[in-house]
């Protein structure tokens, strides 16, 4: 009975090395250990040995049997694992993929998405106001005497509208600051007492000139702060933080004294060249690029929005978001206009 | 506006131990932006932007000045050293009458001088710090004009005196269609209310604060002349100069209001200039007509409103120093200071932020700390109300969907108007023909760049902008549109419709398709109302374009949890024919309504009059048997299966 298991064993290892795929192993797996397999068979032999031979040939049969199951499993596995190398023969990787559909954002609203999420960061609220305003808002309540000089047909686009005769007549924005008066307004409708403006204000402005740094359509982003006690000291870190964040841990910005109708006092915004590294280049001005303007919001400007300038004060400032993206590492387009172009050669590479 | 002026020409006014680099640097902080430093020929030349509320630094006196007050915060000595004039004495005073007649509405002051001359070209210092501050040397005569406007800050003019042939001027406004010719020999048609000089002839001689006229410009043969300086209401050069296009120097400084204490500084600059360099001798009375003195103005600010505003202490001394540094008479008390402008800086200065200006520059701006604004907001962040979340997801949607954004200007030529002219918002004063009307619609303009890049053959392109609606006397009516176009051969109205679809899928809205009356294509529902179009232009261009703002105010983050289904769907592919004619949509919802256990249905195949629908059965509450699967088969195919 050892002699016809043994018998047993050895054919089934000579066998189960010469099969060739997954299903001639299981059809020797059937022909030794099926139903009516040839172990199976000679397993329930054991029965009708003498009682003191079967716990012997038993273990030997159960040994067996182990065995073989093993070398199945093994001879599969092993099986599988030549069919993938001989697919990994014939799969070139350097063959081109099947790609997803991939189109592109504008650079424009890549550079908005940024500033927005930088200004969300420390809680600024985003707005949106009429690009088409009146002049009410886009001069007058912003502080602009009645003559000045871009409220000239020469830097503003008017429409050709009958004048309204509290407001004015109606221009295309030539700023976002336009949203100043309004955002005010809003907060005071909601609550008068308790005055707490941080809004960031992001939109198409116009303006009437053209050349390689001007287009006639253009964006500006615009914040706004209005509270108690809100002072030069908190602009400076604003700025700080846009400056850090957009441009780079490396670059510094400044505040020096400028000029404008809305602000008192007003500032200019210079970030440091990251061309030269604030040392003065070609491209920069000793060492800085000017960035925008902004300042304290003007006494008159609360006033007309309804905000006593005894109580609050404020800041605000407002960028070209063209201006900015053009400051950025990486990106020193010679003519502006391209932006607005449409090229697909230049919107693609974006 | 900018200004060139060499550093020896500057320290001329000014003593100080500051290097060059140090005055450009600590000025653009403190005061005004110097924005190069660039060598000049063994000097060094300052190129300095110069706000238009400063028109007092336009000059090298108003510069030196500014200079000697703000360089000594960052401990360097400066002395700032006003010109030495003198006034003529009694006896060198001519006996040549002249008389100017003003008009005090127009001018505020008038200075003048008639003197003999000798003509011939200036001394080498004069001319090369003419030409380093960018004007043209021509002769001594004109030459002083320039030096002294640079120095000084005060525009001047000279007359040939005997060209002008009168005894008097008279100042006056123009009239409609009067002609000129200016000195430069261009000719003018004056549009009216321009200030000119007439002599007693009544022919122009001036228009005074832009340009002189070549009727009595100064020659080499010019033997005596008037210098002439006038300070006038700048709102009135500044509508001259732009409508006439004349922006001569002169123009751009008199626009911005010029001291008019400055006017006889400049004359009696003048003068010694004319004596030392052109043998000048003073033939005339020295007349100043000065109708309108500017009042003096005392401008009070507390020390709580100083702190506020600049956010840090600094001691109300401080404050008193950097003001009298600027110039400015002060007085203070313990809670404030009181401070009387300058004339050089009356037209600039009016209220407490003024001063509280001049304050915080001087003491430096560089030398506050930097603070974050404390972070409040009573304001919920509602994200799914807020149309900028909506925006950027479904413009990320697109670009992920292949599309490339595009930004195309808001305004438009009339042939990509759409509508007619009459109900359009449109520039009355529009920078070129292309950009004219304001548009209605988007998808012209789409138009437009895929003709602008007709290399490429397989587009989409994407935009979300505003449209413009007259609205009668209100402001026009601004709506928000998402258009869409893509342009591949043979594409399909279908490609475009799913994308759609797949668009509302993503906000949780269902839109609804029409067909279209006027074009290949389908009007898009939501709900009950039309938001827009999709459009079959030909076999390669389609395109959408649809009301950004319903989708949004539609669209949802809610999301509904249905419980998974215990029992396994039932699916199974049925062939029907039917009316050529019948839409698809139809029929679908014909199928879905014979039994409540359909899950969907979609359309597999279409040849003819015969469509394959995908049909899914499942209950919720027990395994379906094919037996049941059959009845509502049957179902389906009696009311729809057409016999044929």
């Amino acid at each position: 009975m050892e002699h016809e298991l043994m018998n047993i064993k050895n054919n089934a290892v000579s066998l189960i090395l010469e099969t060739k795929s997954r299903e001639e192993v299981e059809e020797t797996r059937v022909q030794f250990l099926g139903r009516n397999g040839t172990l199976t068979q000679a397993m329930k032999e054991i029965a009708t040995l003498p009682k003191e031979e079967r716990p012997e040939v038993g273990k030997l049969a159960n040994e067996i049997k182990e065995i073989i199951e093993q070398m199945l499993t093994d001879r599969a596995s092993s099986l599988a694992s030549e069919k993938t190398s001989s697919k990994a023969s014939t799969l070139d990787v350097t063959e081109p993929g099947v790609k997803p559909p991939l189109g592109h954002l504008h650079l424009i609203t890549q550079a908005i998405e940024e500033i927005t999420g930088i200004f969300s960061h420390l809680g600024f609220t985003k707005v949106r106001y009429p690009e088409i305003e009146w002049d009410y808002y886009g001069f007058t309540a912003l502080n602009f005497p009645d003559d000045h000089p871009a409220r000239d047909d020469w830097e503003t686009f008017f429409i050709r509208q009958e004048p309204d005769i509290k407001k004015g007549g109606v221009i295309l924005t030539p700023h976002t600051s336009s949203g100043q008066v309004r955002e005010m307004e809003r907060h005071v409708a909601m609550n008068p007492k308790d005055i707490n403006i941080k809004m960031l204000n992001i939109a198409k402005c116009y303006r009437r000139q053209s050349d390689v740094s001007h287009t006639q359509m253009f964006h500006q982003f615009e914040g706004l702060v209005v509270g108690e006690g809100i002072s030069i000291t908190h602009l400076k870190g604003t700025l700080d933080y846009f400056v850090k964040s957009y441009f780079g841990p490396n670059r510094v910005s400044r505040i020096r004294p400028y000029h404008f109708q809305f602000t008192e006092p007003s500032f200019e915004v210079d970030v440091s060249c990251g061309v030269c590294n604030g040392k003065g280049c070609r491209l920069c001005k000793e060492g800085w690029l000017e960035m925008g303007g902004s300042g304290m919001v003007h006494p008159n400007v609360l006033k007309y929005g309804g905000i006593d300038p005894k109580k609050y004060t404020g800041f605000a400032f407002g960028w070209g978001v063209e201006r900015v993206l053009m400051m950025k590492e990486g990106i020193e387009i010679d003519d502006l206009r391209l932006l607005y172009s449409n090229n697909l050669e230049f919107l693609e590479q974006f | 506006m900018n200004i060139k002026i060499l550093d020896s020409w500057l320290r001329e006014y000014l003593t100080t131990d500051a290097k060059p680099k140090e005055i450009a640097k600590n000025l653009s902080l403190t005061s005004i932006s110097i924005e190069r430093t660039e060598k000049w020929q063994s000097d060094l030349l300052y190129d300095i932007e110069v706000t238009t509320n400063r028109p007092d630094l336009m000059s090298v006196v108003g510069l030196a000045r500014e200079a000697a007050a703000v360089l000594p915060q960052f401990h360097t000595k400066a002395i700032f050293h006003a010109p030495k004039l003198t006034t003529p004495v009694k006896q060198e005073k001519g006996d040549i009458k002249f008389r100017i007649k003003n008009d005090p509405k127009l001018v505020d002051r008038i200075c003048a001088v008639v003197m003999e001359v000798n003509v011939k070209t200036s001394p080498k210092l004069i001319k090369d710090r003419l030409e380093s501050t960018e004007i043209r040397s021509l002769n001594n005569l004109i030459d002083i004009t320039n030096y002294v406007m640079r120095t000084i800050g005060h525009p001047t003019h000279v007359f040939d005196f005997d060209r002008l042939e009168t005894e008097s001027l008279t100042i006056r406004e123009s009239k409609k269609d009067e002609v000129i010719e200016t000195l430069d020999g261009k000719e003018y048609v004056l549009q009216g209310g321009d200030i000119v000089a007439e002599d007693q002839n009544g022919r122009i001689v001036d228009l005074l604060g832009i340009m002189g006229l070549k009727n009595s410009v100064v020659t080499e043969q010019t033997k005596r002349i008037l210098f002439f300086i006038d300070n006038m209401n700048p709102k009135k050069i500044r509508k001259s100069s732009m409508s006439l296009g004349i922006r001569s120097e002169a123009a751009q400084l008199n626009e911005k209001g010029v001291d008019p204490e400055l006017a006889y500084d400049a004359l009696l600059f003048g003068i010694q200039l004319y004596k030392e360099l052109a043998e000048g001798k003073i033939v005339s009375e020295i007349i100043d007509i000065y109708p309108n003195k500017p009042k003096e103005r005392t401008i009070t600010v507390t020390d709580e409103k100083i702190q506020t505003v600049i956010g840090v202490t600094i001691p109300l001394t401080k404050a008193e120093d950097i003001l009298r540094s600027l110039g400015f008479s002060v007085q203070a008390t313990k809670t404030s200071v009181s401070a009387k402008v300058p004339s050089w800086r009356a037209s600039e200065m009016e209220i407490g932020e003024d001063l509280i200006e001049e304050i915080a520059r001087v003491y430096g701006y560089h030398n506050l700390p930097s603070l974050l604004p404390p972070l409040v907001s009573d304001e919920p962040l509602q994200i799914s109300r807020d149309p900028f979340f909506w925006e950027t997801r479904v413009k990320h949607m697109l670009k992920y969907w292949g599309f490339t954004e595009i930004y195309t200007y808001s305004m438009v030529a009339e042939e990509l108007l759409e509508g007619p002219l009459n109900e359009a918002v449109i520039l009355r004063n529009p920078l070129d023909e292309d950009h004219v009307y304001m548009r209605k619609t988007l998808v012209p303009s789409m138009l437009q760049v895929l003709s602008e890049n007709k290399a490429y053959k397989n587009v989409r392109l994407f935009e979300i902008a505003n449209v413009y609606e007259k609205n009668g006397k209100n402001l026009p009516i601004e709506r928000r549109k998402l258009a869409g176009i893509i342009k591949h051969s043979h594409a399909s109205f279908y490609d475009v419709k799913g994308i759609v679809e797949q668009l509302g899928a993503d906000l949780g809205i269902r839109f609804s398709f029409k067909a279209a009356k006027e074009l290949v294509g389908a009007d898009v529902y939501l709900e009950k109302e039309n938001i827009g179009t999709i459009e079959e232009l030909d076999d390669e261009i389609i395109n959408f374009e649809l009301n950004f703002e319903t989708i949004i105010a539609h669209a949802t983050l809610r999301k509904k949890f249905t419980p998974l289904s215990k029992y396994p769907a039932i699916i199974e592919d049925l062939a029907l024919t039917v009316d050529a004619e019948t839409p698809t949509g139809e029929i679908i919802d014909e199928i879905k309504k014979q039994s409540p256990l359909i899950r969907d249905v979609s359309l597999l195949d279409k040849y003819k009059n015969k469509r394959t629908f995908h049909i899914v059965y499942q209950s919720d509450t027990k395994n379906l048997s094919n037996e049941e699967v059959a009845e509502i088969r049957e179902k389906i195919l009696a009311t729809l299966q057409k016999s044929q």
